[in-house]
């Protein structure tokens, strides 16, 4: 017993870790992503949430006042650096995002920002933003979330009954939301996270070029998009990843990064990512990226460095072939669309899987592939490709 | 006093007098802090009369009594007006110690102001910057880690330490050889390719590292050779270029001997050209046989011209040993020189191939090298994530046996818990609420405290241009005056103010007095006009009923009709007399008129004429 105590304590001593135990009443659906089974009804969960407010005094609407109001469990402070950049109200520009999200040090961050209305019982605040962080990928689940705590808030006036509700959802995984009805997190499954940005509007964007797209990703390059809207970056970045849906990696996608030092070292870190920037100076970067992807113009372009292992051909062709067919026909759901592209992905991966069972060891060479004497295009892109899906001898 | 008495102890704390803090006011002096303070400001005023004067008082009476009275005259030297002896420093009384202060004070040089001596610039405002921030940075005490507050966290937490960890740079300045231009292509490449300082070294924090490194290595160099010029250069008596190329000489020299030394053995019966690994055997040999001699090792100027020589000299002891066989047949030479061809081109496909292989195998390692990476992270993320698991699940292990019980133990001590954290939360939150309320009401007290002191501030700023403005017009008015001033003093001297001022006021009286003449006389005219009307009016009126009443009796009788004819002849002639002299009167005013006409006309004929 005394072993749980202390490892429950760190539920209000902070320490960026938090453990939480939840009952789950009654039978439980197959849930996949970070909730583990064990033979005891007991569901665990790394689940790591913490909240922060934030809020300016409106005294002087010139320079608004902003305030941390309350952080559970602590914050380390090159996270609370971050956050406090990517809240919109501390930055100088007057556009006001509803909800933001993103990655730094493998910690998912989902900001709601909320305008104060009608006279509630928070007087003198005219903002406030809620930042909940986790360890896994989905927006929709934060989101909903984040309303309804930010709802709880503007009610009560005070963070303490938004206290309550998170411990409720922490413990039991489920809480009562002002409407009818109650938030549940089994609702928000990842897998719906994972499908929920559109790849035909991609494809339709643009056309062949996404074997570019296609290609950077298999080949676990760097990719930077940019555009000047925040919420036109998060819904174009987070559709990359399911072009490599047999990866289900999303921890390559940093959809909102500013052109700061710890961001960017933070990000050298993944050998490949899909990183999302508003300022444009990011072009001028070069160090940072394998392709830049201009999405106002709708522009993709290769770096010098990496154009030779992104050379593309026949293979590739077909391929773009496929996927822009696949989009374009109307009777097609996006997430068929996505099917499509992972059944031959599949295919090109079983392939050299062959490959690499004929060599020793089931690890490719070069000198293994040139003997089956592909086009050179196919052969580099092979080459490239077993690297990335560690086939390679090395 | 007490101002005054404050800013003379300032004045003599800043002298170098060792007064202490709790002395507020001139008779809280003693006297051998009086002598000292004297003393001081006299050195400070004048450095020639104040050195042989003592800054203590002795102990001895006659002693005391001479410092006493050289202090005395020393002030009377400099100019002090007041009554001054031994006896204000032996016995000394307030007021004259004050006064006998104030005056040296004021004697005192003006300290200049510091700022206005210094150049400014923008580079000279940037080291200031940088060295009052690294000063405030080492003030700040340092405290233990759970002690330290946010405002610490840059410069004190772990995370802003960083192994110190140098590699050379590459610094376009380097090759400062004897006076010539660096090539085109090494320009091109300083230029174009060649990264800047804070890009070059592999991890940004390792920045300061190299650049100290850098500053040091060159640092020393300098020192070096400073030493060196002061010690043997100068004692040569040559320029720095010359010292430098006699010692470049010398140590060619040497080189060239080593060379030929190591070279002479080998060369015998072997004429044709050298291959690189022999050429690396000669270096080696070399480089063995190098004496430890400390100008060999001195900056980094002479290890590239060490360098440069070098290269030189291989190839001449490589052509000298075959100079001497050159006297063979023409043939034979150009034999030797095809086959020097033949096996140059050779070598050079040699290194042609083993480039392409290198860069093959560059191209194989980086994508291998990527995979490794790439695994390796993946590794570690697992093997993080498994070692959580592994501990969770062991702890449920533990409590597996007696599952039902630990199991409604848990649910009641997560309830506990929860109930804990939000209690807390809503202690917390009591505790926090009237925080904010009275951060927020110091924040308003604040921005209108600011605001109250822009608007003073705009006040002033208007009052000094007022003031200025004003400055600027007594200014102009001064000028002028002078002006004036000086004007009147070239005026000429002889016709005197007071005879003018006379003649006007007299003048002026005159006018005054024919202006009340005018007036009267035209009073007069007035009243004599509206007489002569009236009385002009009564004549008529007066005629008019005479006329009637006679010609209403002259009908009938004769001596009426007779008496109105002489009635009618006497207003005729009457008439007529008032005519004439009214015509008298207007040709009086014309001839006037014509004989002021004639005295103008008088000067411009005389002229004419």
């Amino acid at each position: 017993m005394s072993l749980l105590a202390a490892r429950l304590t760190p539920l209000y001593v902070s320490e960026n870790h938090m453990t939480s135990v939840f009952h789950q009443q009654g039978s439980r659906p197959p849930v996949r992503g970070h909730l583990l089974y064990v033979s005891i009804s007991v569901t665990l969960t790394t689940h790591n949430v913490q909240l922060w407010f934030v809020f300016p005094c409106p005294e002087k609407d010139v320079n608004g006042d902003t305030l941390w109001v309350w952080c559970f469990p602590s914050v380390a402070s090159d996270l609370r650096k971050v956050l406090l950049s990517k809240c919109c109200l501390t930055q100088d520009a007057r556009d006001f995002h509803t909800f933001v999200f993103g990655q730094f040090c493998r910690t998912w961050y989902y900001i709601t920002t909320v305008e104060v209305q009608e006279p509630t019982a928070l007087n003198k605040v005219t903002h406030f933003s809620i930042v909940v962080t986790a360890k896994d990928f989905n927006p929709e689940k934060y989101a909903a979330l984040s309303r309804i705590l930010c709802r709880m808030y503007i009610k009560h006036g005070s963070p303490v009954k938004m206290m309550e509700a998170y411990v409720t959802v922490l413990t039991k995984g489920m809480c009562q939301s002002d409407e009818n009805g109650s938030f549940l997190i089994k609702d928000y499954d990842v897998r719906k996270a994972y499908l929920a940005g559109s790849v035909k509007d991609v494809v339709s964007q643009f056309g062949m070029e996404t074997i570019i797209l296609y290609t950077a990703l298999m080949l676990k390059k760097r990719i930077i998009v940019h555009h000047p809207r925040i919420e036109a970056l998060l819904e174009f970045t987070r559709v990359l990843p399911t072009l490599t849906w047999h990866r289900k990696d999303w921890s390559i996608l940093h959809p909102y990064v500013h052109l700061s030092d710890p961001e960017l070292e933070d990000l050298k870190k993944c050998p490949g990512y899909v990183a999302g920037f508003v300022d444009p100076e990011v072009s001028n970067r070069l160090d940072l990226f394998d392709v830049y992807v201009n999405l106002p113009d709708g522009v993709i372009t290769v770096s010098q460095s990496a154009k030779e292992s992104m050379a593309m051909g026949k293979l590739h062709k077909d391929i773009g072939h496929l996927i822009v067919q696949s989009a374009e026909d109307a009777e097609r759901s996006d997430s068929q669309v996505i099917k499509d592209i992972s059944v031959k992905t599949k295919e090109i991966l079983a392939n050299l899987m062959a490959l690499a069972d004929k060599c020793e060891d089931s690890k490719i060479t070069l000198e293994g592939l040139k003997q089956h004497h592909f086009p050179p295009a196919t052969e580099n892109f092979l080459f490239h490709l077993a690297a990335a899906e560690q086939l390679l001898r090395i | 006093m007490e101002e005054v008495d404050k800013i003379l102890i300032h004045a003599l704390k800043q002298v170098g007098t060792e007064v202490s803090e709790d002395t507020a006011s001139v008779k809280h002096l003693t006297g051998e802090l009086i002598v000292e303070a004297v003393a001081r400001c006299i050195r400070v005023i004048d450095p020639g009369l104040g050195s042989p004067l003592p800054t203590s008082l002795p102990p001895g009476m006659s002693a005391r009594f001479r410092v006493g009275t050289s202090l005395a005259q020393a002030c009377q030297d400099i100019g002090y007006k007041g009554e001054i002896g031994y006896q204000t420093f032996l016995y000394s009384n307030e007021p004259e110690i004050r006064s006998l202060l104030m005056f040296l004070v004021e004697k005192l040089p003006r300290e200049r102001a510091e700022a206005s001596d210094q150049p400014t610039g923008k580079s000279v405002v940037l080291q200031r910057a940088v060295a009052a921030a690294i000063k405030a940075q080492l003030a700040v005490p340092w405290l233990p880690p759970n002690c330290r507050l946010p405002l610490h966290a840059e410069t004190q937490s772990p995370v802003a330490l960083h192994c110190f960890h140098a590699q050379p740079l590459s610094l376009p300045h380097c090759s400062k050889g004897p006076g010539k231009d660096p090539l085109r292509e090494v320009q091109d490449y300083q230029r174009e390719i060649l990264p800047p300082v804070t890009a070059q070294p592999s991890h940004h924090a390792s920045v300061v590292a190299y650049i100290l490194e850098q500053h040091a290595a060159e640092l020393s160099a300098a020192q070096e050779w400073d030493n060196e010029w002061n010690s043997q250069g100068l004692l040569s008596r040559l320029t720095p270029q010359e010292y430098r190329s006699r010692k470049l000489i010398r140590l060619r020299k040497r080189v060239e001997e080593q060379l030929h030394s190591a070279a002479l053995p080998s060369a015998e019966g072997d004429f044709g050209p050298r291959s690189t690994s022999d050429l690396s055997d000669l270096l080696q040999a070399f480089r063995g046989s190098t004496p430890s001699d400390h100008i060999l090792a001195k900056g980094s100027n002479f290890t590239h011209t060490q360098k440069f020589t070098f290269t030189q000299q291989p190839a001449a002891a490589v052509t000298g040993p075959s100079v001497p066989a050159g006297h063979q047949s023409e043939s034979d030479v150009q034999l030797r020189q095809q086959e020097e061809q033949l096996s140059l081109q050779q070598q050079f496909q040699h290194l042609c191939s083993e480039f392409e292989e290198l860069a093959a195998d560059m191209k194989h390692m980086r994508v291998t090298n990527a995979q490794v990476l790439d695994e390796l992270k993946q590794r570690e993320l697992g093997n993080s994530e498994n070692e959580e698991k592994m501990q969770l699940k062991k702890k449920t292990i533990d409590l597996l046996p007696d599952a039902d019980n630990n199991l409604l133990k848990l649910q009641a001590l997560v309830e506990a818990s929860a109930n804990r954290v939000v209690n807390l939360a809503s202690q917390w939150e009591k505790h926090r609420a009237p925080l904010i309320d009275e951060h927020r009401r110091l924040k308003e007290i604040c921005s209108n405290q600011d605001l109250e002191s822009s608007r003073k501030l705009s006040e002033m700023k208007s009052l000094h241009d007022k003031i200025r403005v004003s400055t600027e017009e007594a200014k102009r008015k001064e000028e002028i005056y002078k002006q004036l001033v000086t004007e009147l003093e070239n005026l000429p001297q002889d016709a005197s103010r007071s005879a003018y001022t006379q003649r006007i006021l007299e003048i002026v009286n005159n006018i005054q007095k024919q202006k009340e003449e005018i007036t009267k006389i035209l009073s007069d005219t007035k009243e004599l006009q509206k007489e002569i009307n009236s009385l002009t009016g009564k004549l008529d009126r007066t005629f008019a009923v005479t006329d009637e009443l006679v010609f209403k009796d002259a009908k009938k009788d004769e001596s009426v009709r007779k008496s109105y004819k002489y009635l009618a002849a006497l207003h005729e002639n009457c008439n007529q007399l008032i005519q004439t002299i009214e015509d008298t009167g207007t040709i009086l005013r014309e001839i006037r008129d014509l004989e002021e006409q004639a005295m103008l006309m008088l000067p411009s004929v005389t002229s004419h004429q």
